[in-house]
């Protein structure tokens, strides 16, 4: 980041190989798997360059251009009232990976689901921790919340997530 | 568990449109300077633009009724809440820097209640309800018969002194608003203001509830709307949508 604070083009192209598809997952996420994901992408970056000069070297790169994403997403949502779309195309299940920990539990389209369906500032934080490996010191400075409440929503997160998979299991039994 | 992008090498370019933007401009650009830095450099600028009012009409009189805890340390305690208020904009700036939202409403909440306590203290201690300007007695007379002269002046006199402020921490953060722009500018607008009213309120002879909530009151609310249009103006050019 500091090269690319320098003027390097080669180093942003290097920060946007590292990050994008992390960052459209997490968008992906954010928009319910609307296909504004990929715009919101470029959005992301572009707003990444225009404020470039705004990030300073004490901040891990991958969380600081995630939070951009994250803002990006809200003024977008804002914007465009688009919210209402997001929530109708929210049948079209967002491309993100399904956790380790509730592999065995369930299909990926299930765990999916169940993630779809948990409260969003839980499934959010659950992702940003188990998916994107944020901790959760990270995870409060992107929502605005205490380390303490990224933690127990990422937790209540699993928790609900256990007890949704637990459920679909023993219903198919 | 880690992002699975970042353990598999990625061969991902970006869009020939989004290289040819940032192509456009690749100036090399200085880092932004941590929130408390930032915020710490505000303070002499705070400290000069706070001291021209008493500079210009001096002290009040009844600073020896006050004593120096009531004058000068409630408006040093200001003045410190006011740089916390700068500090906590410079946070919201920042995507991943963000603070507990408890904590920002606290300060808020905290700086409101400080300025009515601080007023009400003052008033119970020295009910000052007239002017006693260093000026010619005719005028003293006329701004005691016509109160609304001396609260119109002081809430004209401090926004003026916290729209300069506001413009000059606007400049200070132009380069460090990469999120919340319109929250970043309502936090700093309102620490000029209650910067500006910790100077302003020994200078002013008046301790009338009315007066210093009424007139000096909206001078900080002034600041704050003043500081929120700003960052959003700065963050519209630099984070719009399109």
């Amino acid at each position: 980041m500091i090269r690319y604070q320098g003027g390097s083009l080669e180093a942003f192209q290097e920060i946007y190989a590292q990050l994008a598809p992390g960052v459209r997952r997490y968008l992906s996420h954010l928009a319910g798997g609307s296909e504004i994901a990929d715009d919101l992408l470029q959005e992301t970056f572009l707003q990444m360059h225009r404020s470039r000069a705004a990030y300073n070297p004490e901040y891990a790169v991958k969380p600081w251009v995630f939070g951009l994403a994250r803002n990006i997403f809200l003024m977008n949502r804002r914007a465009a009232r688009r919210w209402a779309k997001v929530h109708e195309s929210r049948e079209d299940l967002p491309d993100f990976p399904v956790l380790p920990e509730a592999d065995r539990l369930g299909s990926q389209d299930e765990i999916r689901r169940c993630i779809a369906d948990l409260p969003p500032d839980q499934a959010e934080a659950l992702l940003l921790h188990h998916e994107w490996g944020f901790s959760f010191e990270e995870i409060a400075g992107m929502l605005g919340i205490s380390a303490a409440a990224a933690r127990a929503r990422a937790s209540r997160g699993m928790a609900d997530l256990r007890v949704a998979l637990n459920g679909l299991q023993r219903a198919r039994a | 568990m880690m992002d699975q992008s970042s353990n598999r090498p990625q061969a991902l370019k970006p869009p020939e449109a989004l290289m040819r933007a940032i192509a456009q401009d690749l100036r090399p650009v200085r880092p932004s300077p941590p929130p408390l830095r930032l915020a710490l450099r505000m303070v002499p600028l705070a400290l000069l633009v706070s001291s021209v009012i008493l500079l210009a009409i001096g002290p009040r009189q009844d600073l020896g009724i006050l004593g120096p805890l009531l004058a000068w340390g409630a408006s040093a305690a200001q003045f410190v809440l006011a740089i916390a208020l700068v500090w906590i904009a410079a946070h919201e700036s920042i995507p991943v820097g963000r603070l507990p939202r408890p904590m920002v409403y606290s300060a808020v909440v905290a700086a409101s209640l400080v300025v009515v306590f601080v007023n009400l203290l003052t008033f119970s201690t020295s009910p000052a309800n007239g002017p006693l300007l260093r000026v010619p007695p005719q005028i003293n007379e006329m701004l005691r018969v016509s109160p609304w002269i001396m609260g119109f002046a002081c809430g004209i006199g401090s926004t003026i002194a916290g729209g300069i402020l506001v413009l000059i921490f606007g400049w200070l953060f132009r380069n460090s608003l990469a999120t919340r722009p319109t929250i970043t500018g309502a936090l700093y607008g309102a620490g000029a203001g209650l910067a500006i009213n910790a100077g302003w309120r020994i200078a002013c002879p008046i301790s009338t509830p009315w007066h210093s909530l009424g007139a000096h009151g909206a001078a900080i609310i002034a600041t704050t709307i003043l500081g929120a249009l700003i960052g959003r103006y700065l963050g519209t050019r630099r984070l719009r949508i399109s």
